[in-house]
């Protein structure tokens, strides 16, 4: 009995004692923005010299608009500065000799551009995209949201369709909080958070880098680390994009929408135990979200909000036999 | 005749006044329904346009009964000034119709005219015509983010309702 007492006397000694050396989420924070700040600087000074070059303009009313812009300085955002407000406003992604360039990432070379908005006539990537922007987002909530004390690991958001109903932000809390399950004052509280971000308009800013840099970004996260690794194999130039959203550095698998302003109706739905796995206990976040230029009615919000709170699940289980009807069943 | 007051009040009078008298009328209302079997769609006066409806209607109605009726080609003879459209109206027009009922033109106002009479004006087109629609159609676009959630919410819905029965 004596040596039990002390044996948990000397883990709760030593449990603190190991707390007192992870450094505070601020401090992981600060250092992970000061790598990502020195990264750009490095990105910017590599052109000292103003270069032009020729950017044609696609889409409606646009086609054969040409553009003289800053080598390695000018962003599609500077080049829709250049149309209208509108396009300034409602531009969400950029697609750059047919491939996704996120908003804010610098042109480099003669290319031609096409602005993409909600209400085109194929939204498709743009739809995908503003799904992990959301997730994103949510990850940057749950991470700014417990006290200092617990630990939040964000695993590798899974990719998810839009027809599911809700995206999903996959997380591991800190192992005292087991088990705790959120109540939906808690979720009505991650959803004030988010709203906030929202609310302040913060860009994301994207940084395409060495997996190296990006390893040192998250030296304090074992399981970031991993997830630099593999996305640094799968992708073909062997480079990682970071984005960094007001002071919160991020790994994303494709390219995010321009600003957090671009959502207004945001909501974590639900948060979903997804059983014991690798890193702990493993819990599923799922929300829904609507751009601003699609705002829905507050009686099609509350059915697609109550769809949004079942388990989504992710991997490619599509449900690509349509079911029967009704009246053939009977 | 007895100088009434009520001959200078028309008050419910539902015959309209066009033209010269009751012959210049039917004259004039012949030349614009000639030229809307011609042309599918013009463009008039409003009250002239409204006027016209009837008969073109009543023309198609008479049309529908078929070149062989005896009454149907001596209205088409006299209502159609120029004769290389009595073909036209029962081997096109007629046949075009052939399940509808009622409802063969559509009227659509338009600015007034830029003359100085500035007149009320109206386009008459007989449906089904070659031209583009008179009100644009507004297609929904089904690839929106909203309506690709509303569409995963009615498939769940669908495959709910199928289990139900199922069960």
């Amino acid at each position: 009995m004596a040596t039990r007492t002390a044996c948990q006397v000397f883990r709760r000694r030593f449990s603190s004692a190991s707390a007192a050396l992870r450094p505070s989420t601020a401090e992981i924070r600060s250092r992970r923005n000061a790598v990502f700040s020195r990264e750009q600087q490095r990105q910017r000074a590599l052109y000292p010299r103003i270069e032009k070059i020729e950017v044609s303009l696609r889409g409606p009313g646009l086609d054969g608009t040409l553009l003289i812009m800053n080598k390695g300085m000018s962003t599609p955002l500077s080049c829709a500065r250049h149309l209208t407000e509108y396009h300034v406003n409602n531009s969400a992604l950029a697609l750059v000799d047919g491939e996704l360039w996120p908003l804010h990432q610098p042109l480099t070379d003669s290319c031609t551009l096409t602005l993409l908005m909600f209400n085109d006539s194929d939204p498709t990537l743009l739809n995908e995209a503003y799904w992990r922007s959301c997730s994103a987002l949510l990850g940057q909530v749950l991470e700014t949201a417990f006290k200092d004390d617990y630990t939040v690991e964000l695993l590798s958001t899974p990719e998810v369709p839009v027809t599911s109903g809700a995206f999903c932000c996959d997380v591991v809390l800190d192992p005292q909080l087991d088990s705790w399950t959120p109540s939906p004052e808690s979720l009505r509280s991650l959803t004030r958070g988010a709203q906030q971000l929202i609310h302040q308009n913060l860009a994301w800013e994207p940084l395409e880098v060495a997996p190296s840099v990006a390893l040192e970004v998250f030296s304090h996260s074992r399981c970031k680390q991993e997830e630099v690794e593999q996305k640094a194999s799968d992708s073909p130039k062997g480079t990682v994009m970071l984005y960094r959203c007001g002071d919160h550095v991020l790994l994303s698998g494709g390219p995010l929408v321009a600003r957090t302003g671009l959502c207004s109706q945001y909501e974590v739905t639900a948060m979903h135990s997804l059983g014991q796995g690798p890193w702990g206990h493993h819990r599923r976040t799922q929300g829904l979200s609507l751009p601003l230029q699609l705002q829905a009615h507050h009686t099609v919000w509350r059915r697609l909000r109550e769809r949004a709170e079942k388990l989504v699940e992710a991997g490619a289980k599509q449900e690509s036999t349509p079911p029967p009807s009704p009246d053939s069943a009977q | 005749m007895r100088l009434t007051l009520q001959m200078l009040i028309s008050h419910g009078r539902v015959a309209r006044r066009i033209g010269l008298g009751p012959e210049s009328r039917i004259n004039m209302l012949r030349n614009i329904l000639t030229g809307l079997v011609r042309h599918e769609r013009i463009e008039t006066t409003r009250v002239r346009a409204d006027e016209v409806r009837f008969y073109a209607e009543k023309l198609i109605d008479y049309a529908k009964k078929g070149d062989t009726d005896e009454k149907a080609m001596k209205m088409a003879s006299f209502w159609l000034t120029e004769k290389d459209l009595v073909p036209k109206l029962f081997k096109v027009l007629a046949p075009r119709f052939e399940n509808h009922s009622t409802g063969y033109t559509r009227m659509a106002r338009i600015p007034n005219r830029e003359n100085l009479d500035r007149a009320q004006m109206a386009v008459l087109e007989y449906k089904g015509n070659p031209f583009p629609p008179l009100y644009p159609v507004k297609k929904e676009n089904e690839l929106t983010l909203i309506n690709q959630l509303l569409k995963g919410y009615r498939e769940e819905r669908a495959r709910a309702r199928v289990l139900g029965a199922e069960a």
